[in-house]
């Protein structure tokens, strides 16, 4: 498991650890990746956040169409090995989405209510989010080989 | 491919074995039945033979040896867990009786004569006779796990090989872990005891010690406020087993 | 599916002194079909934990050559969860006291489990 911020490797562990995840994986709601579990490529890891982060603004969309007064809060997939949750949460650092796919020996039960301690347990630890600084073009290639080194160790 | 597990029909040798065993002449019915074991060595009726003629003889180490090799071949053969009950019975381990007659009841129960010898056998019981517990008895139906699903003593009791027992473990491990985590997350306090009954098995899961936990398995008609009971002492054994051990 | 019916069993259930609630789990994805609430926990919680402790009884029984498993009695220090096997992979669920009357709950919960589905 890898975090770019200490404090979020605790509940993060946790809810890996609970419910039984094989792959996880916590970003903002752009699809900026703060955390990961079980994930071996970067590829892999900027593929998931973008497609997770795409979908829960489509469900959004979805929701606001069908009338709905805020979003579906979750999206599930279940297959026949695994499963695949997907929910947003608030925390003082703004939106974040979070991904777990879980095998055959979870359920979505189960993943449901370790993601609600999670969210919980963000949102309680979360640090106060320092004021955003102006990110120029030639730091962000930077910043991002810097967080990607972090989220997959080494280096 | 023949198979040659059993004989296509019954046997001559077996009635032959039989009428010799009812004149009492045993030794010439143990000799015509041991002849049809060395033929057919995984056919229950041959070996359940030899255990009544070896009961007959007075050898009750032969017979029940004989008695649990005819449930590795069949484990629910009624006539081996009534001669197991008997054996028990002559010796006044009356929990033991009782334990392999209602295992033969649940395998036959339209037998009466099982009933009746079930209703005898818990009338002789004295009401607060506790029953033997030997944890290192794999016929005992106790299975003594540690926390990572490894077997440290017993098994699931008759007709139940080392490999289920061995599988048993493995999964009540992880069973524990749920139990204790459920306990814990719904705010019931420590978890005691988790009670699994279906059509063919009581099986109990108590926590023993930090890391082991013990597995009692009964047959569906033995009363669950006794099995409770019974799991209780023997978590106690589990606990002097592990100390000594 | 008949949430009418599902809500008398719940009744039924709950009538007995020491109950603090049930519900209606699908054991196989830990989700609340059908409740009445359980005092001081979410439902969803209970379905959740129960349905993973049902599915680990289910592979002890079959790990022992057994059939299936009809009840599942949970009994902790300060109460107890007792799940009764119902069609299509649908369990009642009760949770209770320590003090419940056990013995009855159990038969009622094994006659009543059969109506789901």
């Amino acid at each position: 498991m890898r975090v770019l911020e200490p404090w979020l490797a605790e509940p993060l562990g946790e809810l890996v650890r609970e419910s039984s995840a094989r792959l996880a994986l916590v970003m903002t709601s752009s699809g900026q990746v703060v955390g990961q579990h079980g994930f071996t490529r970067s590829l892999d890891v900027m593929a998931a956040a973008a497609l997770g982060a795409g979908i829960l603004a489509t469900t959004g969309e979805l929701a606001r169409l069908v009338g709905s007064s805020s979003d579906f809060g979750a999206v599930v997939h279940h297959g026949a090995q695994q499963g695949v949750w997907l929910a947003g949460f608030d925390t003082p650092r703004g939106r974040w989405v979070a991904l777990v796919v879980f095998g055959r020996n979870s359920t979505v039960g189960l993943v449901r209510m370790f993601f609600q301690r999670f969210a919980a347990s963000v949102r309680e630890v979360a640090p106060v989010p320092v004021p955003d600084r102006e990110v120029l073009a030639e730091g962000f290639e930077r910043e991002l080989d810097a967080s990607l080194r972090a989220l997959f160790g080494g280096g | 491919m023949s198979d040659h597990s059993s004989p296509q029909q019954s046997p001559s040798f077996l009635d032959l074995g039989e009428r010799l065993r009812q004149r009492g002449q045993l030794e010439a019915a143990l000799s015509v039945a041991q002849a049809g074991a060395t033929r057919y060595p995984t056919f229950a009726a041959v070996h359940d033979l030899i255990g009544r003629i070896l009961a007959d003889q007075g050898d009750d180490e032969g017979a029940r040896s004989a008695w649990l090799a005819t449930l590795e071949c069949d484990a629910t053969h009624p006539g081996a867990l009534k001669g197991l009950a008997f054996l028990a019975f002559r010796r006044r381990d009356f929990g033991d009786a009782e334990r392999y007659l209602e295992a033969a009841a649940a395998a036959s129960p339209r037998d009466t004569s099982i009933l009746t010898a079930l209703d005898r056998v818990r009338s002789m019981r004295p009401a607060n006779a506790p029953e033997a517990i030997n944890i290192e008895d794999p016929v005992a139906g106790l299975l003594l796990l540690d926390n990572q699903g490894l077997r440290l003593a017993g098994g699931l009791g008759s007709g139940q090989d080392e490999q289920m027992a061995d599988a048993a473990a493995a999964t009540a491990a992880g069973a524990a872990r749920e139990a204790e985590r459920a306990a814990r997350l719904l705010g019931l306090g420590a978890w005691q005891h988790l009670m699994i009954e279906g059509d063919s098995m009581r099986t109990a899961l108590l926590p023993v010690a930090p890391q082991a936990m013990l597995l009692l398995r009964r047959p569906p008609t033995a009363p669950v406020g006794r099995l409770l009971a019974f799991a209780s002492r023997a978590v106690q054994a589990a606990r002097t087993w592990l100390g000594n051990s | 599916m008949n949430p009418e019916r599902w809500q008398r069993l719940l009744d039924d259930a709950t009538a007995i002194s020491g109950v603090r609630g049930a519900i209606v789990v699908s054991a196989e994805d830990g989700l609340v079909v059908h409740e009445a609430a359980v005092e001081g926990l979410e439902t969803s919680d209970v379905a959740a934990l129960a349905s993973v402790v049902v599915r680990r009884a289910e592979s002890i029984a079959t790990a022992s050559g057994d059939s299936q498993v009809r009840l599942c009695t949970l009994t902790a220090e300060n109460g107890t969860v007792i799940a009764a096997q119902g069609e299509h992979g649908l369990w009642l669920v009760a949770v209770t006291e320590p003090d419940v009357e056990l013995g009855r709950l159990r038969l009622m919960l094994g006659v009543l489990a059969p109506a789901l589905g």
